[in-house]
C-alpha cells in the first residue's frame, strides 16, 4: 500500500499523538526528561531488513494490535541491552551498568512496554474513534532483527514490504535510548488513513 | 552470511567435489503459487537453489546439506502456528523430495541464530546465538 504525502503527514501525526503519551509515562516512570524524535515512516522490504534492524542485543516487549480489528498488527517497545539494564537500574534503584538481565529486570520491562503501549494505543484510538487494544505482552532480549523478522514472518497478511512507524524516546540523564514502533497490518493501516481523512475533511 | 534468524531458516548446499555451494534464507514454508520470491518459500527456493548448482555441473550425490534457525521468539499471538517449526519441516520435506539428504541442522528453540556459510572453507557452516560463540555444525 503507497501512502500520499497527504497521507504521510496524518500518519506522523498519529504516532506523534500516541509517542507522546507513551514518553510522559516513561517520563513519570523515571522521573526524569524523556526527549521523542519526529515519528518517522518507513517501508522496508522484507528481503532488505536488515539494512534497518541490525544483530545487536535488543530487548523487545511485543502486543499483537486487537480490538476491533482482531489482528492489527503489532506495536512494539523497542530498547538495547544496555539501555535496558540503564532503565531497570534506575527503576530498581541498582547502579551496576554492566550486570546482565534477570528475570526482576524481565518483569519490569513487560511493565514499562505495557503502560508505554497502552499510552499509545489510547491516545490514537481516541483520536480515531477506533477500540485498539493490546494483547498481553511478549518479551524476547535478543539479536533485533531476529525478532523483527519473526513477527513479520507471522502476520497475517502476507507481504514483501512492511511500513515502520518509528519514533525514538531518549532519557538523556540515564542514557536511555528507545524506540516505539507500529508495525500495521495493510487492513489496519487503511482504517487508519480513512479515518483520518475523515477527520481532516469530516462531510 | 546471514543475520539474525528467528523463525526463518538459513539453508547451505555445498558440492565437495566442485567446491562450490549456495545459501538461501526462507522466510514461509509455502508459496502458493507465488513465483516473484522463490527464495523467500522453502518449496520455491530449495528446487531453485538446486538448479542453480545444476548448471554449475553439480551432482546431487556430491551435495552436503546444512540447515540453521526454525526458532519460536515469541510465544504466539492470535491463532498463528509456530512458523518456525513449519519452516523446518517443510525444508526437510522437500530436500526428501528431491532425494536431497540432511547432514547437519541446528532448529527450533527459542533464541535467534546468526549462520556464517564459508564455501572457500570445505562448505563449513558456523552458528551463533546472541551471546555464544559461533559453533560449526
Amino acid at each position: 500500500m503507497k501512502l500520499s504525502s497527504v497521507q504521510i503527514d496524518a500518519m506522523q501525526e498519529l504516532g506523534n499523538i500516541g509517542a507522546a503519551h507513551a514518553a510522559t509515562t516513561l517520563s513519570q516512570m523515571l522521573s526524569s526528561t524523556v526527549e521523542m524524535s519526529v515519528p518517522k515512516i518507513k517501508v522496508v522490504d522484507v528481503a532488505q531488513l536488515a539494512e534497518h534492524i541490525g544483530e545487536e542485543p535488543a530487548a523487545l516487549v511485543v502486543f499483537e494490535l486487537q480490538g476491533e480489528i482482531p489482528h492489527g498488527g503489532y506495536i512494539i517497545f523497542y530498547i538495547s541491552r544496555a539501555s535496558a539494564v540503564r532503565l531497570t537500574n534506575t527503576m530498581l534503584g541498582l547502579t551496576d551498568p554492566d550486570r546482565s538481565l534477570n528475570e526482576m529486570d524481565e518483569s519490569a520491562l513487560l511493565e514499562v512496554g505495557n503502560i508505554m503501549a497502552s499510552a499509545f494505543l489510547d491516545a490514537t484510538a481516541e483520536l480515531l474513534g477506533l477500540v485498539m487494544l493490546p494483547s498481553p505482552p511478549s518479551l524476547t532480549i535478543d539479536m533485533a532483527h531476529a525478532a523483527m523478522e519473526s513477527l513479520i514472518a507471522q502476520m497475517q497478511e502476507e507481504i514483501d514490504e512492511v511500513m515502520l512507524f518509528s519514533t525514538e524516546l531518549m532519557c538523556a540523564e540515564h542514557r536511555i535510548d528507545s524506540d516505539i514502533i507500529m508495525m500495521p497490518e495493510s487492513s489496519m493501516l487503511q482504517t487508519f488513513v480513512d479515518r483520518l481523512e475523515n477527520l481532516m475533511n469530516p462531510s | 552470511m546471514t543475520i539474525g534468524l528467528g523463525s526463518c531458516i538459513g539453508l547451505t548446499l555445498y558440492d565437495r567435489d566442485l567446491r562450490i555451494g549456495a545459501m538461501v534464507h526462507i522466510m514461509l514454508p509455502d508459496s502458493s503459487g507465488r513465483t516473484d520470491r522463490p527464495g523467500k518459500y522453502a518449496d520455491t527456493a530449495i528446487p531453485l537453489l538446486i538448479s542453480k548448482l545444476v548448471e554449475k555441473g553439480s551432482r546431487r550425490s556430491s551435495l552436503v546439506v546444512k540447515m540453521a534457525g526454525g526458532a519460536c521468539m515469541f510465544e504466539y499471538f492470535g491463532n498463528n502456528l509456530n512458523i518456525g517449526e513449519r519452516n523446518a519441516e517443510r525444508v526437510r520435506a522437500v530436500l526428501a523430495e528431491h532425494n536431497l539428504r540432511l547432514h547437519a541442522e541446528e532448529v527450533g528453540g527459542k533464541a535467534g541464530r546468526t549462520v556464517a556459510f564459508y564455501p572457500d572453507e570445505g562448505g563449513k557452516v558456523t552458528v551463533r546465538s546472541a551471546d555464544g560463540a559461533a559453533h560449526e555444525i
